[in-house]
């Protein structure tokens, strides 16, 4: 610490005419504030304004001091003579899709870290490369795959029928389980439109974040530690289950908060798999903000339950993190 | 163990590959629907892509334009803000580049939403200079971590040694700190890239449908269904995500980029 301090304070009694080369310090300070609160902060403000807002019938909206959104999202427009819970619910699916597809994808991408973190280095740069590229792969483009492989005409419902497993499931009776699941038409499986492919799509999504999220805590475990449990003579689940998952267990909590919050605005692929009852918040902010319903302020208005409920699940997780961090 | 660690890894890399190999393929459909497997194979769609269709090509020129203005633009922007932190360590550095990073974190159609109000007030809705700036400072947050992982690769001493010879903060920051910093900030400048190539959501709200880039032009054809000159767009974003990353991989150290362990090779 104190080799950096020297430099820091030469910079600062240093003749103003090297200063100046460099940079003017407060001034550009001040500017470089301005610009990143304008930029980073003020759009977030706007929501936040623009949600006490109300819509003007044949025009635009305007602002305003209302909670008349709010009512809305929980309670129904004409409460309280009627309520309706149809916000909540999308609230609800926004949650219930994204808890299982975070879940699903750091249970996979777990193992998969573990593994790669024990290759050597020109491999993990290999897996690296791979993985960024799927990460950063569109999410329209991905959708795309998948609405290919799900649909009916071509894909998995094609494949299953003509190798006959359709047939089996037929006279298992697994068919009917599967149409109870909404998962088949009377005459095949189908996945379009589904829970299941909702949630694969969106797990798929985030699969490639979660390995990079918890390569990092892994890729640091000092092999001594795993090789000192080996030499004792436990086996390797064993290890696995009383060195490497108790010393990443901050990691992964943090690694499946964080996924939480990012599937919670996921839109393309809710609205290509979901079937229009078991829609989430995000396409409802869309069409308030972009689409067919048009009314800005009560899309802002949903556009902040959804930032409420991503800043309370991050902060629960730091809670967590932070007593765990205690006891650990 | 090893058997089933790379059983495990392969079935991974399958479903992973998958979906996109799907895609690739039907690029090759002669029809003009979306098929698997392609029938009558050919190669005009990526004729039709590149050349003939003005609606894809000028969605190919406007992403170029936004992934490579924004990108710059987001590595001018997170220079001082890391450098700040990394000079001053102090608590108002800090927040500064926690509030760069912030749009990065949070749900981007919350972003996106609110950038639509700021552009609608400003005058900048559906102009390609605001979906620059749009995507510059959503993807800032990664300049920003490459560029303080590189200020923190940097040797103490030597810094030292320069202010001892006589240098001046300016000689020392062009000398010492910059050359060393090339890498981790086009990294950084390519991260950003190829992100702002690949985003939607946030585009969507900002073009208003002023303009289109590739990803808004196939969501757009989504409710007409898929074509065949789509899969083009997708093969054309893989190459140049592989390209770019194994770049990365080449002439910067990607593990420490991801955050392994300096130290153990």
């Amino acid at each position: 610490m104190s080799a950096v301090d020297p430099p820091t304070l030469a910079s600062s009694e240093t003749s103003g005419r090297s200063r100046r080369s460099i940079m003017r310090p407060d001034l550009f300070q001040a500017v470089l504030w301005a610009l990143i609160l304008t930029l980073c902060v003020v759009p977030f403000v706007l929501v936040i304004v623009i949600s006490f807002g109300q819509k003007i019938e044949g025009a635009a909206w305007a602002f305003g001091f209302t909670g008349a959104n709010y009512q809305r999202f929980f309670v129904g427009a004409s409460w309280p003579e009627s309520t309706t819970f149809l916000y909540l619910n999308r609230l609800w699916y926004s949650v219930y899709y994204a808890v299982i597809a975070a879940v699903l994808a750091v249970l996979t991408a777990f193992p998969f870290t573990w593994f790669m973190t024990r290759m050597s280095r020109a491999a993990q740069s290999r897996w690296l490369v791979f993985l960024l590229a799927t990460l950063s792969l569109s999410e329209v483009f991905i959708v795309m795959g998948w609405d290919i492989l799900l649909s009916n005409r071509s894909g998995l419902p094609m494949v299953l029928r003509e190798t006959g497993v359709t047939d089996w499931l037929k006279v298992t009776g697994w068919f009917d389980v599967l149409r109870e699941w909404g998962m088949a038409n009377p005459r095949n499986v189908k996945f379009k439109t589904s829970e299941f492919a909702t949630i694969l799509t969106m797990s798929y999504l985030v699969w490639p974040y979660a390995v990079i999220l918890l390569y990092p805590a892994l890729s640091r475990l000092d092999p001594s530690m795993t090789e000192a449990a080996r030499t004792m003579g436990a086996g390797p689940w064993t290890v696995m289950r009383t060195v490497v998952l108790p010393s990443v267990r901050l990691p992964l909590i943090g690694t499946l908060f964080l996924l939480f919050v990012f599937l919670l605005g996921v839109y393309v692929s809710v609205t290509v798999f979901a079937e229009p009852a078991k829609q989430t918040l995000a396409v409802s902010v869309y069409e308030a903000v972009r689409g067919s319903t048009l009314n800005a302020p009560f899309g802002a208005a949903q556009a902040v339950i959804l930032l409420i409920t991503g800043g309370i699940c991050l902060w629960l997780g730091q809670i967590l993190v932070n007593r765990k961090g205690v006891t650990a | 163990m090893k058997i089933f660690a790379h059983g495990f890894m392969a079935l991974a890399a399958f479903v992973i590959v998958l979906p996109i190999l799907v895609v690739c393929a039907s690029a090759l459909n002669g029809g003009r629907s979306m098929l698997f497997p392609p029938q009558d194979p050919t190669l005009t769609r990526f004729a039709e892509f590149f050349l003939h269709e003005p609606v894809w090509r000028n969605a190919l020129v406007n992403s170029v334009i936004i992934a490579f203005g924004s990108a710059a633009l987001a590595v001018l922007i997170a220079w001082p803000v890391a450098y700040g932190v990394w000079k001053r360590r102090s608590a108002a550095s800090k927040l500064l580049a926690g509030l760069g990073a912030m749009p990065f974190a949070l749900p981007p159609i919350v972003f996106g939403v609110g950038l639509g109000f700021m552009w609608g007030f400003s005058g900048g809705l559906g102009n390609i200079w605001s979906g620059v700036i749009s995507h510059a400072v959503l993807f800032m947050a990664l300049p920003l971590v490459t560029i303080s992982i590189g200020l923190q690769s940097i040797d103490e001493a030597h810094l030292d040694a320069a202010a001892t010879m006589g240098a001046t903060p300016a000689t020392t920051f062009r000398t010492i700190i910059l050359p060393q910093m090339v890498p981790y900030t086009l990294s950084g400048f390519f991260f950003a890239l190829v992100l702002s190539f690949n985003e939607f959501i946030v585009m969507f709200f900002v073009s208003a449908s002023g303009y289109a880039t590739v990803t808004l032009q196939i969501f757009n054809s989504l409710r007409n269904g898929f074509t065949p000159t789509m899969a083009v767009a997708a093969i054309t974003f893989i190459l140049v995500s592989v390209i770019v990353f194994s770049a990365v991989a080449r002439f910067g150290d990607l593990p420490r980029l991801m955050g392994a362990d300096p130290s153990r090779k």
